[in-house]
């Protein structure tokens, strides 16, 4: 097990009492940060990386892989209970996890999401140790034609997304896309859509638009639905079991896709540029497509919440792989992290893990360690965030708004982002009035303008010939690969039909603590058939 | 229960919220200030990018400096008002007009942003203290193409017609360094533009790109780690962890364009004021600090101050402008 010796050592190196405490604060203020809609990870490390400036790097660096665990379970935590990502790589969080909340099942969907977290740092963590020669191979030969692929595999996942509703999800994902084209053109320096202002050069930024179309929209439509006249709330408590943990049935029908999630969130997360979010969203479209149920997605099934969220906590350990052993940042906080290193000192390269690896194996160590400091503190403080569900809907909806005004600001002091994130909830009210889906939106305007960017790149590069796409091994297995992703629920389909000619049966939902072992006996029946 | 405590909470946010409302307002009051006695308030230091940036570390260090050899004798409060290529944060320092207890630091955006964007404001409208250092950027070919000096660069660039380089940004010092190494040499470039460091070297990694412009801080790990070859330092002199890249001038190049580390004050400061910042620079620019700053980040010294400070980013401005024109990046 000499692999695993630099992981261990890494981790006795975090173990002094002092550090276990900045673990913990920092796991808590992270959690808080991220609590705040809009400061999600990348903001909330960006906020607290100068504190550091003059720390010595070890105790600096524990503190900030807490920070960043705590921030991004915080944004899962606004994704279930208020609808509101924190950041791209939660929307897809929201799709189950808010419908789980409303059903009075906030408290286990939260628990199900931090155990996947966990899942999700500790395979991340062995697969750092094992597999991270293998992966940065593989990260350092994705080129803008190979990134293109793979937002196109992001894009692709929309089809799971929109569902049914072709149209109005199409409509959606238009007007994400025109939303993306605002600000300086990265091809050729002029500015679109920008009407003269300065804040607009730099674009229109995820955050406000993710926050109003969530957050303020659901508000808006609960208030339309006339959410503040019944006096219970909009959460459904007379369904609401009192339970805190999940049930058998929710563990049996998460832990495969826990692993899926993490294992997929792995390898997606180590390349550059949209990393996490592809990987959270491929993985919602894979455990839709496996799963034998998937009407039930999208109202509030487990699978579709653990996929996710392993997805993109594994792909948080996989971005580290590029920025140890390359030196290259693979996404938003890795980037933040590297300005960490210039800042502490310490050159970021393909040589610091051989010249630091103390300082390596201590992040990786102490990331590992932060996923086991929020695994603990969230069994104290999920019964408390859970209550946030059980408030009536006139207390809560001001708050909602107040804190949705409160942290749009905070991410970079500017009022036309809380303009922004304003009118952005006006147009998800709408949206939600006639059926557009916010989440197609959100997810246009963050790939969109990575697609735009690769593609002109990869154009730019191959003198405007699309045979770039082709020549190119990893893009072209890539290229071999959307064939398979968009056939594979028919085949997942016709296969489960071919095995079980009788329709599955629909499990009962156990009220009973004592139903939970049978459930999980059935479902280990039906896995070793 | 919980309505009591959720109310409590409300209340303290909206309180907080109005404070910090009243608190800006009373802020930009107490503002103006005697310059007779300077200084003798506290001082405001607007970083206009966000953590962790070449621009935040340098203002850090500062303030660091400055608080350490106790130059500035009362507090300074340091906040990063990033946004718009840093239109909001100098945007901010503009608005201060006249007031002597406000300080940011350039970048190569200082000059860039106005001339993209109706910014409302130049650099020619700001109180400028003086430069300490260029940000210069280093010349990467990757390993594989065998590439060691920059003669056996431009034999290949011109035997192939045409060489595809990269680098952050259009409107941007990359950009401009690009296309001035490739006109003095003789040779032509598709220039690819990146939004994000990541993606340029992996972009080189993979083989995609020939050459790239970037900050040595960024390169220079790809450099020792032997992935990739440096040919060329724009700077005035060699870099010191790379002696034996030759600089641009030593192979005859130019005026080539570089990022401008300086300090600036808000419009119409009184000139007592600047010269107090400029003779404290001077003294800061001698603290075993701040070369052990200009070591660890690869800047050069190059010191102007004042008047020349002003003639050297009229002359990068001009060829900014210039260079951008004929592209057609800018109108």
């Amino acid at each position: 097990m000499d692999v695993f010796a630099n992981l261990a050592a890494g981790i006795a190196g975090v173990l002094s009492p002092i550090n276990l405490l900045l673990l913990a604060s920092g796991v808590l203020v992270g959690m808080i940060v991220g609590v705040m809609p809009g400061l999600g990870p990348s903001a909330g490390l960006a906020i607290l990386l100068p504190l550091t400036f003059g720390l010595d790097p070890v105790g600096a660096i524990v503190m900030l892989a807490a920070v960043y665990y705590g921030a991004m379970y915080g944004g899962t935590i606004t994704s279930v209970l208020i609808n509101t990502p924190g950041e791209s790589a939660t929307v897809a969080s929201t799709f189950d996890g808010y419908p789980l909340a409303k059903q009075g099942r906030a408290a286990p969907a939260l628990v199900i999401a931090a155990v996947a977290s966990f899942v999700a740092g500790t395979i991340g963590a062995v697969l750092i140790s094992v597999a991270a020669p293998v992966t940065a191979g593989v990260a350092a030969s994705f080129g803008p034609p190979e990134l293109f692929m793979l937002v196109i595999l992001g894009l692709l996942t929309l089809i799971v997304v929109i569902g049914k509703k072709r149209l109005l999800g199409i409509i959606s994902v238009l007007i994400g896309f025109a939303l993306a084209t605002v600000g300086i053109d990265i091809g050729g320096g002029q500015q679109r859509y920008t009407f003269g202002s300065t804040e607009l050069i730099n674009g229109i930024d995820f955050i406000p638009v993710a926050i109003g179309v969530f957050g303020v929209g659901e508000i808006l439509w609960n208030l339309y639905c006339g959410a503040h006249r019944e006096r219970l709330g909009y959460f459904d408590l007379k369904r609401a079991s009192r339970r805190f943990w999940p049930t058998g049935a929710d563990w049996v029908e998460s832990r495969w896709s826990m692993l899926r999630g993490s294992v997929l969130g792995f390898f997606v997360g180590a390349t550059p540029g949209a990393g996490a979010t592809v990987a959270s969203l491929m993985s919602y479209s894979m455990e839709k497509s496996v799963s034998k149920r998937p009407e039930r997605f999208g109202k509030g099934a487990m699978a579709g919440l653990a996929g996710p969220e392993a997805a993109n906590n594994a792909a948080s350990a996989g971005a580290m792989v590029p920025l140890l052993t390359l030196g290259i940042p693979g996404s938003a906080s890795t980037a933040v992290l590297l300005g960490g290193f210039l800042m502490w000192g310490l050159q970021p390269g393909p040589l610091l893990m051989q010249d630091e690896p103390d300082f390596a194996w201590t992040l990786i160590g102490s990331m590992y360690l932060g996923n086991v400091m929020l695994l603990l503190v969230n069994i104290f403080c999920i019964p408390a965030f859970a209550k946030v569900a059980k408030v009536r809907f006139q207390i809560l909806a001001p708050v909602v708004i107040v804190l949705c005004v409160l942290g749009t600001f905070a991410v970079n002091g500017s009022i036309v982002e809380v303009g922004i994130m304003l009118g952005c909830g006006v147009l998800g009210f709408f949206m939600r009035r006639f059926g557009l889906s916010p989440a197609a939106l959100v997810i246009a305007l963050v790939l969109g303008p990575l697609a735009e960017e690769t593609l002109r790149q990869s154009l730019i590069i191959s003198e405007g010939s699309f045979g770039v796409f082709v020549d190119r091994p990893v893009s072209l297995a890539l290229l071999c690969f959307l064939p398979v992703l968009c056939l594979l629920p028919i085949a997942v389909k016709l296969w489960r039909r071919r095995v079980s000619p009788a329709a599955v049966p629909v499990e009962a939902q156990p009220t009973e603590p004592g139903g939970d072992h049978e459930a999980l006996d059935t479902a280990e029946h039906e896995t070793n058939r | 229960m919980y309505k009591t405590i959720v109310a409590l909470v409300t209340a303290f946010l909206l309180t907080t919220t109005l404070a910090a409302c009243g608190a800006e307002q009373s802020g930009g009051g107490m503002s103006g200030g005697s310059a007779e006695n300077y200084p003798e308030q506290p001082l405001e230091w607007t970083i206009a990018f966000g953590p962790g940036g070449g621009n935040d570390i340098m203002s850090r260090t500062l303030v660091d400096i400055l608080k350490k050899e106790k130059l500035y004798p009362k507090d300074i409060a340091v906040e990063n008002k990033e946004g718009g290529s840093g239109a909001v944060g100098w945007g901010y320092v503009f608005s201060k007009k006249g007031n002597p207890y406000h300080v940011s630091t350039t970048s190569g955006s200082f000059i860039t942003t106005p001339l993209q964007a109706d910014t409302g404001w130049t650099y020619k409208d700001f109180t400028l203290v003086g430069q300490l250092a260029t940000d210069d950027s280093l010349f990467v070919v990757p390993k594989s193409s065998g590439i060691t000096k920059w003669r056996q660069w431009e034999d290949q660039a011109k035997r192939k017609g045409k060489v595809t380089v990269g680098g952050i940004g259009t409107v941007n010092v990359d950009f401009i360094l690009h296309a001035q190494l490739a006109k003095q040499a003789g040779y032509k470039i598709d220039y690819v533009p990146f939004n994000d460091e990541g993606q340029l070297l992996t972009a080189m990694t993979s083989g995609s790109l020939d050459a790239v412009v970037s900050n040595p801080s960024e390169v220079l790990g790809q450099v020792s780690g032997g992935r990739m070859n440096a040919v060329l330092f724009t700077g005035k002199e060699a870099l010191p962890q790379l002696p034996d890249v030759p600089t641009a001038n030593s192979l005859g190049f130019k005026n080539l364009v570089a990022t401008p580390r300086g300090l600036l004050l808000p419009p119409d400061v009184p000139d007592n004021v600047r010269d107090w910042w400029i003779e404290t620079m001077k003294k800061v620019g001698k603290t075993e600090r701040w070369r052990a700053y200009l070591k660890d980040n690869n800047l050069i010294r190059d010191e102007a101050w004042g008047d020349d400070f002003e003639k050297e980013l009229d002359a990068t401005s001009k060829r900014f402008e210039r260079i951008l024109r004929a592209h057609g990046a800018i109108k």
